[in-house]
């Protein structure tokens, strides 16, 4: 049983956790640069304990000194929430051996889905199809050659460690794979601390979907839904939707069992979610495994009223799932805004303090998840995720109308934001029209985000 | 004449490009700020000869925050 969590983390995703701890009973440890000294989210939990300096390393990534606060506090327990050390195996193990619960899937199979080409061994031996590719990393160029020789041009190379949208590239002809074989495998080692990368045949305009699951340690899973993040610049999202406008009750179907199979293979513990794509044809391949909390995880909660991060802790006290999959209800629509510290049009970073903030009420149909306060400061050195402003509505119309409502009565001053980039997508005739794919913003703007 | 190549973000010293003694162009980068997990490039606005570094991989950055000292071309 859980009785008091350290979350090694900072903003509003803390925020989020403390909020679902408060609802079990559960006393809350907070830790925090000195950047983050006079934080929100530090206030909002039962204890704080400064862990480093601003510089992530020596702080929010240090796991040592997490360790130490943890050990300090007395918490028995550490959710990683998402980003810094949520997929840090390394970590997960340090707390276990200080005979700590661990908010999350073992090292053991965090260690597993990190290689993207071991995920891929998995899902072709439970028969989950796979976009055509390498099943293990290439040794050298030749292998390029002959791979885009059989499929045709562009292909990706992909890090088989890369992740947050880094050390993928595309590449066009055979004259540029030198180049750029040499380049991934430089910001592997630099970033992944593994050159190794494998090939993949390029999917144009695809949709990028995402299975949320959850797994007891008693062998039962479910899924809680899909979601469609297609709206994304720099490989990274800034709108997501539950359900997705293009998947079919049959496909649903079909991709809960995918989910499911993985799962089950690896047998994984925990709340994941299945990354992967529909092709224009709707073909659907699976990518990878994302053993973690994800951003988006609201969209689920708001459509099914499953809470996720409740759920986790449950997991990771020795509960047993109580929900069957024929209970998940997957009622109306639901559908996210991230709201980025960063210039609307050019995408540059936004730190600041907040001079101004006013907050569009939360309703039945309308969350907000952040921890943001007049006075509070955005530091340069974090992401720039400000808040996400979630809405339900009994359609997609319904639910994206509200969202718009919302984003438009939400008033900050002190740093820019993407507020604006949010209300044009939503309004765009291709959104409303469920008409889009991962190439959407840049065709909005007209700029290439790469 | 020397002349100070300053921070024109906030957030940490990603690296800085350039080594003491080297010629630089006006426009070239000489240092890379990583604000907000963007790498923001810091470029020189004169020619000169790289004098001095001031600051290190990891270092944290205000707005004008000096970076790198030059030795100005004069004429």
């Amino acid at each position: 049983m859980i009785k008091k969590l350290l979350i090694a983390n900072r903003g509003e995703v803390v925020s989020r956790i403390i909020r679902a701890c408060n609802s079990l009973g559960i006393r809350t440890v907070a830790v925090y640069s000195e950047a983050d000294r006079d934080a929100l989210f530090t206030r909002q939990a039962d204890e704080s304990v400064h862990i480093g300096p601003a510089n992530p390393m020596k702080s929010y990534l240090d796991v040592e000194a997490i360790i130490e606060a943890a050990r300090h506090s007395g918490a028995d327990s550490v959710h990683p929430g998402y980003g810094f050390l949520a997929e840090n195996y390394a970590f997960a193990q340090a707390v276990i051996s200080e005979g700590m619960t661990w908010v999350g899937p073992s090292p053991e199979v965090m260690k597993a889905v990190e290689s993207k080409c071991y995920c891929r061994h998995i899902a072709e031996k439970v028969q989950v199809p796979v976009n055509p590719g390498t099943f293990d990393p290439i040794k050298d160029v030749e292998e390029v050659y002959r791979f885009a020789e059989k499929v045709g041009y562009p292909v990706f190379l992909k890090l088989d460690k890369g992740g947050g949208g880094k050390g993928i590239e595309m590449v066009n002809a055979d004259a540029e794979v030198p180049a750029v074989f040499e380049r991934i495998s430089r910001i592997g080692l630099a970033a992944f601390d593994s050159s190794d990368c494998y090939l993949e045949k390029v999917v144009v305009n695809p949709r990028h979907l995402e299975v949320q699951f959850l797994g007891d340690h008693f062998g039962n899973y479910f899924c809680l839904g899909e979601r469609e993040c297609s709206i994304q610049r720099r490989h990274q999202k800034i709108i997501e939707e539950s359900p997705s406008p293009v998947v079919m009750p049959a496909d649903r179907k079909m991709i809960f069992d995918y989910t499911l199979r993985l799962a089950q293979a690896m047998k994984y513990q925990g709340a994941g979610t299945i990354e992967g794509l529909r092709s224009d044809a709707g073909d659907y391949y699976f990518m990878e495994i994302n053993a973690r909390l994800q951003v988006e995880h609201p969209v689920t909660e708001f459509l099914t009223g499953v809470d996720i991060v409740q759920t986790q802790l449950q997991i990771a006290s020795g509960e047993t799932l109580s929900l069957l999959q024929d209970d998940v209800k997957m009622d109306g629509h639901a559908i996210e805004a991230r709201v980025y510290a960063e210039d609307p049009v050019t995408f540059q970073p936004s730190p600041g303090v907040i001079k101004m903030l006013h907050l569009p009420q939360e309703t039945e149909d309308l969350r907000i998840d952040h921890a943001l306060e007049e006075g509070g400061s955005v530091p340069p050195f974090y992401d720039p995720l400000l808040a996400k402003v979630i809405a339900w509505g009994k359609n997609r119309e319904n639910a994206t109308s509200r969202l718009i409502e919302a984003l438009k009565d939400f008033q900050i001053e002190g740093v820019s934001t993407t507020i604006p980039l949010n209300i044009s997508i939503l309004e765009h005739p291709d959104f409303k029209s469920g008409n889009y794919h991962t190439g959407f913003i840049e065709t909005l703007t007209g700029v290439s985000l790469r | 004449m020397d002349v100070s190549i300053n921070a024109h973000m906030p957030g940490l010293v990603a690296r800085v490009v350039v080594t003491e003694g080297e010629e630089v162009k006006k426009g070239q980068e000489v240092a890379v700020i990583n604000c907000m997990k963007n790498e923001m490039t810091v470029l020189s606005h004169v020619d000169g000869v790289v004098k001095e570094i001031l600051v290190k991989e990891w270092d944290e950055m205000q707005v004008d925050n000096p970076m790198v000292i030059l030795e100005a071309k004069t004429g």
